[in-house]
């Protein structure tokens, strides 16, 4: 069969933001979902979103209440989420109680009832809820399979969508008729890791369409409930051809010592203890991004966005100006409970906003600390996720991680993150001569060139600023008390080495 | 309990909207009730008779407090009103609607305060969703439009 033989499925907005994506651009038309959750996860809110999204005088949606919270609570709590329009009702919404035909007959009187309403109505959308409620009761003529195949029937028949919403546990998930009838399966999850709360929903069955598989994160809000795919939402965003380019940091001793600058669409790890100057290095590459056209975007943890711009300005760097301008961001991600996908799509509405092509994450540490403890435990997968996103669409990121001081170790991070990031600076302080100094060196460049040398540094009123050439007269200076090799007499010229050699 | 003007205004709109198709000899509690069962209908419907059925007891009880004649008044298991008017005088349609000789009193307040219910838990622009199911020919736009019902 030809593709255009084929009949289309118009995919309908679901009405919860991030959700569209998830179930493939829309819920497909006319078909028979099923909201499954324990109470408190957000069924009712996101069938209403999907109610709130669709209905029309001419099409509207018919909400049938059954036993449990009654529709006048149910309202009264639902009108408080601002995607909930009063103005739909009742034309366009119209909620309908089943309870006393549940409680006094059979399935088959409500399959009557449902039936007589929906031709009355010719709904678009048909929700009943809760579902469980109605079908708990011991049944008499009609079996609840024969029930299930026959409103299943009659409702795709009279064109409606339908969502059916119900109190599961996820080990009925084998035996109920139910979840075999169904189109499509929505299981919504609320789960507590230590103190927080976390909420995940799964697309378990969607028929006629690819859904995005896994588990995404939702978030209820006042806004009702948004979802944050795995995706991110970048899927069919495709990567811009490599430019080449490489971006400078403002600092010419470090742009050289990196080949040129870093490589558009790379990922830097700045890597430093405490007050080596990774949040420096990083609002100068942000600053220079914005004095070459380059907007960004600084997503912090650690302190709030006004700190951070105070702390530029006395590196005589303005970020109050381009932030006014739309050039600049500052984020600050704070709140405990984020996942990274509710991260991301904070830092993507950014991104998408003002054109970011540069961001600064700092810190990760601060990043990791921001999110639920169940997220914690899969950080190094989730920044996989969001650095392959983040530079598909072409940004660069320069994330800082602090590391602990060792004499022993040069380590670059506690994350063991650096397989996930192009290029490296490692910054570390070194005890010469009766001082504590800071050396930087550029550990890695992914597929460019980088000097290895090591080179000292120092954090002036100007940002950092790389002194002199590099530090040949000391041995072992990467283990943080180097032995001097008594070279200080050597007439050797280093003017012409530029100590750039090929990474391996 | 005092509830908001609007809400009494609209009972005795509703009650005066009925009147008008009422026959000049329909008592006062006929109209009463006809306004009170296209309520129960609606929000049956919409909510369920035993919601229905808790709101009206709780409206009655908080009406008996202001209207001693409704003291005979019940509210049945499915939400229906029983011994209404007992006490009530007839009603006079022509001077109802010229605002002279009000509806009966009871009925009013039953209506006032079973209005002010589902103002309280729904809010306004929702209360008035609901009753233009009953009303749908009636103006029930917001009580404070110049446009609207007392324009």
């Amino acid at each position: 069969m030809n593709a255009q033989d084929r009949v289309t499925i118009n995919k309908l907005p679901t009405g919860v933001p991030g959700l569209d994506e998830i179930v493939g651009g829309g819920l497909p038309e006319f078909s028979f979902n099923i909201i499954a959750g324990a109470p408190g996860s957000g069924k009712t809110t996101l069938a209403h979103q999907f109610v709130f999204a669709n209905a029309t005088p001419e099409r509207p949606a018919l909400y049938f209440t059954v036993l449990g919270e009654s529709a006048i609570k149910m309202l009264r709590y639902q009108q408080q989420y601002t995607f909930f329009d009063p103005a739909k009702l009742p034309d366009s919404i119209r909620f309908i109680n089943l309870s006393q035909v549940v409680l006094e007959k059979d399935l088959g009187a409500v399959l009557e009832e449902i039936t007589k309403e929906v031709e009355k109505a010719n709904p678009a959308v048909v929700v009943v809820d809760s579902f469980r409620t109605m079908v708990r009761k011991p049944q008499s003529d009609m079996d609840l399979q024969s029930f299930i195949q026959r409103l299943a029937l009659f409702l795709a028949s009279w064109q409606a969508t339908t969502f059916l919403i119900g109190e599961y546990a996820e080990d009925e998930l084998r035996d109920n008729p139910i979840f075999t009838v169904a189109d499509g399966l929505f299981w919504l999850r609320q789960t507590t890791e230590r103190n927080s709360i976390v909420r995940k929903l799964q697309i378990i069955k969607l028929r006629g369409q690819a859904s995005v598989p896994g588990l995404h994160t939702f978030r209820i809000t006042d806004a009702g409930v948004q979802a944050f795919s795995r995706t991110f939402g970048l899927v069919g965003h495709l990567k811009d051809p490599p430019s080449h380019r490489r971006l400078s940091f403002g600092i010419p001793e470090l742009d050289k010592m990196l080949g040129g600058g870093v490589r558009e669409g790379d990922s830097v790890l700045v890597a430093g203890s405490s007050g080596t100057g990774k949040s420096v290095l990083a609002t100068q590459f942000i600053a220079e991004g914005i004095s070459q056209g380059e907007p960004g975007i600084v997503a912090v943890f650690e302190e709030r966005p006004q700190a951070y711009a105070e702390r530029a300005t006395s590196l005589g760097l303005d970020l109050d100006t381009p932030q006014k301008d739309g050039k600049l961001a500052i984020l600050y991600l704070r709140p405990l409970d984020l996942s990274v996908d509710e991260t991301m799509h904070s830092i993507l509405d950014a991104v998408q906003k003002i054109g970011a092509k540069r961001l600064v994450i700092d810190s990760l540490a601060g990043f990791e600390m921001a999110l639920s403890p169940g997220f914690r435990a899969d950080f190094r997968e989730s920044l996989y996720r969001m650095i392959f996103a983040l530079t598909g669409i072409g940004v660069t990121i320069l994330s800082t991680v602090e590391v602990d001081e060792s004499f022993t170790e040069f380590p670059f991070s506690t994350y063991s993150i650096s397989f996930l990031t192009d290029d490296i600076i490692r910054l570390r302080y070194v005890s010469i001569d009766g001082q504590l100094r800071k050396i930087m060196v550029v550990i890695k460049m992914r597929g460019g060139n980088h000097a290895k040398d090591i080179r000292e540094y120092e954090i002036t009123s100007k940002g950092v600023v790389i002194l002199g050439k590099r530090l040949t007269e000391y041995q072992g200076l990467i283990s943080g008390v180097p032995v001097h090799s008594d070279r200080s007499g050597s007439k050797e010229d280093h003017s012409q080495d530029t100590g750039i050699e090929y990474d391996t | 309990m005092v509830t908001s003007p609007k809400m009494r205004d609209l009972a005795r709109y509703l009650l005066s909207y009925e009147g008008m198709s009422a026959k000049s000899s329909e008592s006062m509690e006929s109209v009463t009730l006809r306004v009170y069962e296209k309520l129960r209908h609606s929000l049956s419907a919409f909510a369920g008779i035993a919601a229905f059925e808790s709101l009206a007891f709780r409206a009655l009880t908080q009406a008996k407090s202001e209207a001693p004649s409704l003291w005979a008044v019940q509210i049945a298991a499915d939400g229906s009103l029983q011994g209404l008017g007992e006490f009530e005088s007839q009603i006079d349609v022509d001077k109802d609607l010229a605002g002279e000789y009000p509806a009966g009193e009871g009925g009013t307040i039953l209506i006032d305060r079973l209005l002010g219910l589902l103002l309280v838990f729904l809010g306004e622009a929702l209360t008035l969703s609901l009753l233009r199911l009953a009303w749908p020919e009636a103006a029930l736009d917001d009580c404070n439009s110049e446009n609207g019902r007392k324009a």
